[in-house]
Parts: C-alpha cells; structure tokens; sequence
C-alpha cells in the first residue's frame, strides 16, 4: 500500500507553501503546457475547463451533482431522470436547457450512446433504453459527455469555470468565468499551450515562462532529481495489450500463451523506472483491493506449451497512440513473444486497420469500481452482464472476461504534472485532472 | 456486507512526491495505528461461514498474508479469530502437507473498504470468496505547552461548516450550524445533537468558491431576535416564533459585524473589501480577517490583510505586527486571564493538508507566542468570536475523506 506517498504529500505540501497565506488568492495568469493538442476529445486538459457534464466525480472519485442537480433511476434502470441546476448559463449567454443538453450529448456518442432514447421534460431530461443502465450517472460524468453547444462551431460554448478568449489547436486562451455556478475560480486567465515537447515544457518551468508541465511515469525519477516540484496521481492509466480474437489468434491457446509471454516486470523495471504498478487486472489494485488475484508472473514454458500445439502466421503489432516509450514497449513485447516461439512485428496503425495486437494506453475517468468495469469493458466492446456491484461479482464478471485473453493488462501507470513554486492549492481529481479552477497564484492581488 | 471494524490508514487518492524525507510517517504509525482486535468478529465469521460453503467440513491448510494497511502485528490474532470460526462451520486449519485444501486469505483494502479474500483451492480448482467492512476515519492527536489549546468537537460533517452558533429558544439550547446553502438547528436529546430544523438559504448569486459566513447570536436585543447569519452577499435573520426557530435571508451586501467593527465583505471574493466604519484616516485594505485584542494600553485592532502582513490599528494608527511569518490568513482573540487580558489565535501559513492553531500575546508591535502549536489533522477554514469572548468557534477542513469538523476553543493557563 502507498502510506509514505501520503506522507511525502504532506512534507512536500509544507515545503511548497512556506511563508504562504493560508487563504487562496484571486487573480494571476495560470500558464499550462502539454504535449497533446488541448482540445483533444475527450479529455484535452482545456476542455475540462470550459465545458460541464450531467454528473462529476468529485475528488475522491465518486459521482456528484454537477450540471444536473438531482437524478432518479426508474423502471429497474431502465429509465433515468436528471433534473437541470437552475439558473445555469452557458458563456455566451444562453441559457442551460435541456433541448441544448439533449443535443449534446447525442452529438457526444451517435449511435453509440448507451440509451435509447432521450428526452425533456420540464427542466428534467429522461435517458430510456432497452437494457437496464445502472452506471448511467458515472458514465455521464466522463469526458466524452460534457455538455458542450455548438452555437459558434469556431467556438464553442460551455458553463464551466473559464470561457474561451481565443481557440485553436496548439493553445486556448481562457478567463474566469465571474457566474461560474461552483464559484468563480482564483485565477483570472489560463493559458494551455499544446504540442509543446517534453524538453520544451521543462525549459520553460525551469525559466519561469510556464506554471505546469507533464511528467510522464517514465521520467518521475527524474523530475525527482532535477528537484522539480511534482503533483502525481494514482494509477489511473491501464497500458493493455488488445488481442484480437479473429484470424490468426482465433485459438484460445495461442491468446493464453501471449498473456503468459508478456514480462511486465521488464516494462516495470526497465522502462517505467519502478513507476505504476504491474497489473494483470484491468482496474487499479486501490480501487478493487483484489487486482492480486490476476497473475502478473511471466510463465515462458507453459506459454512455449500453448503456442507449440498452434499454428500461427507471424503477428503485427500496431501501437494505438504511438509515442517513444510505447514504441520500447512494443518492441519489448515482441521480444518477448518471440521467446515463446511467436514471430511479431510491430507496424503503424495506419498500415494495418486490423492488426493482431494493439498496444492501448486507456485512462480510467470512473473512481467507484463497478462503474470503472464498465469503462473498461466498454474499450473492449463488452458490456457488464450482471447488475450486482459488491466486490466478488465485480471480481468474477472481470475474471470471466479476461478469461477470454482478448485484454491483456500490463500496466497501471499514475498521470503526473510538475508545477511552479508560485502554484499554490492545486489537485488532481481522482482520475488525475488538475482542479485548476480550485488552484490559485501565490503573489497575485 | 457492510461490518464496522477497527482498523487504520487509507489508500491516497493522490500524492505529492518530495526529496525529502517522509519525517511524517513516523509519526502516522505511532498515532494512526490502534491496537486491538475486538472488530474482527463479523468479518471473520462472515468469511469463514462462506469458506466453509465452498470447501465443506474437514482439515484444510490455512495461510493468511495482509496487503491491507492493517499493522502486521495484528495478523495473528486476526488469524486466531478466523481459525476459531472456521472451525466452528467444521474447517479445521491443518498443517499436514497431505490435506487436500488450501484456503489462502488476503487481508485487502480498496479505497472505501476494507477486503478479505479467500482462495480455496481444491486440486487445480480455485475459487474465491470475499468479506468488505467500512475504512473507518483516523484519530486526531493534539498538544500544547505554555498556554494550552483546547479545542472540543461541536460536530462534524461532510458538508462545509462556516460557522456554529448557540441560542435558546425557551429553556431549551439549540446548535445552530451555518452551512453555505443552509442553517441547521441541532436540539439535545440525551446528550447529543439531533437535527430539529433545516433551512434553505435561496440566492440570486453564486457562491464564491471558498464560501465565508458567520453566525453573530443576538446583537440586535430585539423581542424575539436570536442570530444573524452574514454570508457572502446574503444576511439571515433567525427569531423565534411560538418556541420554534424563524429564519429569512434577504440579498444584502451590507457590512459585517467583526472586532467592534462593520466591515463590508467581498461576495465574489473570499475577503472584506477593507471598507471598515467607522473606520481609520488610513483604511485596512483588503483583509481575511480581525480581531480586538485588549492589552494593558487599550484595546487594539489587528487586520490580517490579504497581502500577507497584519497590521496592527492603536488609537487609530496602523502598523505592521512583527512576528508572523508563519501565520496563515485566519486570526481570532479570545479573554485570557493568563496575561494581558487577550490572547489572539492564530492558524500556520501554508496550504497544507494538516495545520496548527497557536495562541500569541502582542505586548508592542512584535506578536509572542505564547503557546506551542496545537496540531490538525486539517487545515483551518474558519475562525470566529463567539458570544462568549473567552472562546472562539473553529472549523476546519480534513481532506481524506473531505470532512468538516467544528470546534470550540479556548486557552488554560498552565
């Protein structure tokens, strides 16, 4: 268990904050570099800032009220209902309604959405569907269902702390929102920069031009030593291996001999740098507390065994966002299977649209187990069969699912941000979001 | 299954990484961790009942292992405990290597519970079964030395307390505890607190984002007037009527009542404007709080400003109080018969998740502690006079899991 992380977090909470105020300050331009475009959907950091969802997670990871106040499940969950917060607005002044909710969210998932139907009543909005929905309000709490309207498609419009001052794809511009319906946030401006370069984003915090920058797992070691300030989340990254279960990987055996192939301690060790833990489950040991009962042990001869009475024809491995480190996974991987007697090649997705392996980095919003099963499972184009949620059914849908070797977990990795000494109050939710509207500027008026 | 249960730590929901190294945990093990075995009972026969379902009566080979935040050295008797009521369902733990059943148990936790699993393996065949009780919150520890702190539980919540306030309605006391969306009104029953009233403050605002508000019990000696609640662009009125608890809140950006003062609040912000009446020639400026401090030369004023020093008002002119480096934003005096008369509380600097209270005497300009630091598992959110000048009403904030805890707090001479 990780009691010296909560330790160190209080030491390095008192080192940060000497001769601080106690009271957060208004005011201040926060300035946030990251690699990836800050719109990405669903989860680019300036969308969180800008846009509102139904429901949230709160910092402890479990569902609350944001822009809908209240929620009702019905009909055995067939039925959900969600009252509106009154009095919302969105930046450019029109007002929060449910035809603009509706909207939305449909626009979100198309026809993926988890129900069937969705309509207004009153200040109320009614989710249908043919199968039961009883995650529905942590589902909705995700990323991809923040309510966004698309008055101005140049610039869209949200409730959320900031509005956007100026947008584009490397940067977005955004003040504080005065009417914010939770308060209006401390600092005046934030400004994301996007596809900045790790070395870039360092530079630039080492020489004060930025406040927060990303610390991948990878180089938490080093952000150590370089004595950088570090705010890291708990493991809410799965890195998985996605086996296909069609063509050459139809036969279970071959599925099961990759699984035990796979040296997840060689990733933890060598690549990661001792960083996330080793996982064989596809949720976080702290979140299930059971993730010890999916074996992480490399086992070479019984994966020799199941690959020698399978013919196969050589695997190609693709890297779902491929970046420098994934590409050392996979090639490590390839290493390994070729161990167990399987030939792997690792080739760009846009080569190979139905490739054997995928090597998939899937962050994990959900911070209540059964509604994170359901997540994960959704990555997998699976579906939670059972509605119990106590710990041995959540445990026995999992196990019943990896079973089939189409997810093979391998690690779990925390989200990391390094942050100038001037940041002061800033936390990550449980998913590892900074809670920027809740941070504030030391020194600032 | 949901079993209370003794137990200590919880899993962090996120950390913060130092060089440093961690001086605190020390300290976490020798306070957090009580002693004991007397909530193992339920979870244990829960488990063993559900072992015995699947393995059936006969010998068995029992290992136990604990990835919990449960003190090794409570395993064992854990283990006593299970042992006992595995063999009460007819298992009997075995140490024969030829038994044909091996239960492992893992003492788990998650992030909300505690979790015992149970592997029985039969042959090849494992399955497993598995028992959660509730984490429980950790214990508060405290000190003092010179003047003591003291410092008593008025409630706790998971809801934010800006401030608690008491009146009588009749012969009977009530709490009344000020939250940012609502009063509350507590009675006793049996010697403790039970909720009697609710209230809903309705707002044409939102509230800013680190609410501020205070509860000032019968300032106006009206007929029938008991408290008025100050918040952030919001003033309630709370009165009796036919031995029952009245109140209306009405928007109001009027000025507060702190330290013999009116001072006007910022309701978008978390601090007075620095507008004070009646006021001095040169005006505050923008402060967190005040407190009236009486010392053998008069009664002063001090300001703790948002900029960071406190200023110190004596017949009218400001100076800067030396001394307080280390004091965060919240200041609050209380009668004292330990020296001059006051003593002015004081939180620490810092946005720490823990922080401290200490009490300090400002003979001249330069602020003395008088007191050691009294530790909290929190960070102070909120420190006011209370009706009676020889305590003060403090709440503070404790972040894992989010709860707000009211105190009253006084000093004693040592």
């Amino acid at each position: 268990m990780s009691r010296p992380f909560v330790i160190s977090s209080l030491v390095i909470c008192l080192a940060l904050s000497a001769g601080a105020r106690t009271r957060s300050h208004y005011g201040g331009a926060l300035r946030i570099e990251t690699q990836s475009d800050p719109w990405r959907v669903p989860d680019g950091i300036a969308r969180r800032l800008v846009f509102d969802g139904l429901t949230r997670f709160d910092d402890s990871g479990v569902v609350a009220p944001g822009l809908a106040i209240r929620w009702e499940s019905q009909n055995n969950n067939l039925r959900w209902q969600f009252w509106l917060r009154p009095g919302v607005r969105f930046h450019d002044g029109a007002a929060l309604t449910p035809a603009a909710v509706a909207a939305s969210l449909s626009r979100s998932c198309g026809k993926q959405c988890p129900w069937t139907g969705l309509n207004a009543v009153g200040n109320s909005l009614v989710f249908a569907s043919d199968s039961p929905m009883p995650e529905l309000p942590a589902e909705l709490a995700r990323s991809m269902y923040l309510i966004v309207r698309r008055h101005d498609a140049a610039q869209p419009s949200g409730t959320g702390p900031f509005r956007v001052i100026n947008a584009s794809d490397r940067l977005a511009s955004l003040a504080a929102n005065n009417d914010y319906w939770q308060g209006r946030p401390f600092v005046d401006t934030v400004q994301v920069e996007g596809n900045r370069s790790l070395r870039d984003q360092w530079l630039d915090l080492s020489v004060g031009r930025a406040d927060m920058v990303e610390v991948p797992p990878e180089l938490l070691h080093q952000a150590l030593q370089d004595r950088l300030m570090v705010l890291a989340s708990r493991p809410t990254d799965l890195l998985v291996l996605s086996v296909s279960s069609k063509g050459a990987l139809h036969d279970d055996q071959l599925r099961q001999a990759i699984a035990l192939a796979v040296d997840r301690a060689a990733l933890f060790n060598v690549i990661f740098q001792k960083e996330g833990e080793p996982t064989g489950s596809l949720l976080p040991s702290d979140l299930t507390g059971y993730a010890f009962l999916f074996p992480t042990e490399r086992d070479i001869a019984r994966a020799r065994n199941y690959r020698a009475g399978a013919n196969t024809s050589p695997l190609v491995l693709t890297i779902e966002n491929p970046d420098a480190t994934e590409q050392l996974v996979a090639q490590r991987i390839v290493l390994n299977l070729r161990e167990a007697g399987l030939n792997a090649t690792v080739r760009p997705a846009s080569s190979e649209p139905t490739a054997d392996l995928v090597l998939k980095r899937i962050h994990l919003e959900a911070g209540d187990a059964a509604a994170a099963l359901d997540e994960m499972l959704e990555n997998f184009g699976q579906k939670m069969t059972g509605e119990t949620r106590d710990p041995e059914a959540l445990y026995k849908e999992e196990r019943d699912f990896l079973k089939t070797y189409q997810a093979i977990p391998l690690l779990y990795l925390p989200r990391a941000f390094a942050v100038s000494e001037r940041v002061r109050d800033l936390r990550l939710t449980a998913d590892g979001t900074p809670m920027i509207a809740d941070a504030s500027i030391d020194g600032a008026k | 299954m949901r079993i209370k249960m003794r137990v200590a730590g919880y899993n962090p929901r996120q950390r913060m990484i130092s060089h440093r190294p961690p001086l605190l945990l020390i300290f976490a093990l020798v306070f957090l961790f009580p002693a004991g075995a007397s909530g193992w009972d339920n979870p244990s026969d829960e488990l063993a009942k559900q072992i015995a379902a699947i393995a059936g009566p006969g010998p068995a080979k029992l290992t136990m292992r604990n990835r919990s935040s449960l003190p090794a050295e409570q395993v064992p008797a854990i283990r006593r405990t299970l042992e006992r009521d595995l063999q009460s369902y007819g298992v009997i733990a075995s140490s024969s290597p030829e038994v044909a059943t091996v239960i492992r148990v893992t003492l788990s936790q998650n992030l909300q519970h505690e979790l015992w699993i149970a592997e029985v393996q039969e042959g090849a065949e494992v399955k497993v079964v598995m028992v959660s009780t509730d984490l429980p919150a950790t214990q508060t520890p405290s000190a003092g030395a010179g003047v003591t702190i003291r410092k008593t539980l008025l409630r706790a919540q998971e809801t934010p307390i800006l401030d608690v306030g008491f009146i009588s309605i009749g012969d009977e006391r009530r709490m009344v505890v000020l939250e940012p969306e609502q009063v509350t009104a507590y009675r006793q029953d049996n010697g403790t607190w039970v909720q009697d009233q609710s209230f809903d403050i309705v707002r044409s605002r939102p509230l800013p984002r680190d609410p501020r508000g205070r509860i000032v019990v019968g300032a106006s000696g009206a007929s029938g007037h008991l408290f008025d609640a100050y918040l952030p662009g919001v003033v309630c009125s709370g009165s009796e009527s036919n031995g029952r608890l009245e109140l209306s809140c009405t928007d109001n950006d009027g000025p507060w009542p702190i330290a013999s003062q009116k001072a006007f609040y910022n309701a978008t912000r978390n601090y007075f404007t620095g507008l004070v009446a009646p006021g001095y020639s040169t005006q505050p400026g923008p402060f967190y709080s005040a407190a009236e401090y009486a010392r053998s030369g008069g009664t002063v004023t001090l300001f703790s400003r948002t900029t960071g020093e406190t200023v110190l008002y004596d017949k009218g002119v400001p100076r800067i109080v030396t001394g307080t480096r280390d004091w965060g934003s919240d200041i609050v005096s209380i009668h004292s018969t330990c020296g001059e008369g006051s003593l002015l509380l004081v939180s620490a600097a810092g946005a720490a998740a823990t922080d401290s209270v200490r009490a300090y005497e400002i003979p001249g300009r330069e602020a003395i502690p008088v007191s050691g630091p009294m530790p909290l598992d929190g960070s102070v959110v909120a420190m006011w006079e209370t009706a009676d000048d020889s305590t003060a009403t403090m709440v503070i904030r404790k972040a894992q899991p989010v709860q707000y805890e009211a105190y009253n707090v006084s000093a004693v001479c040592n």
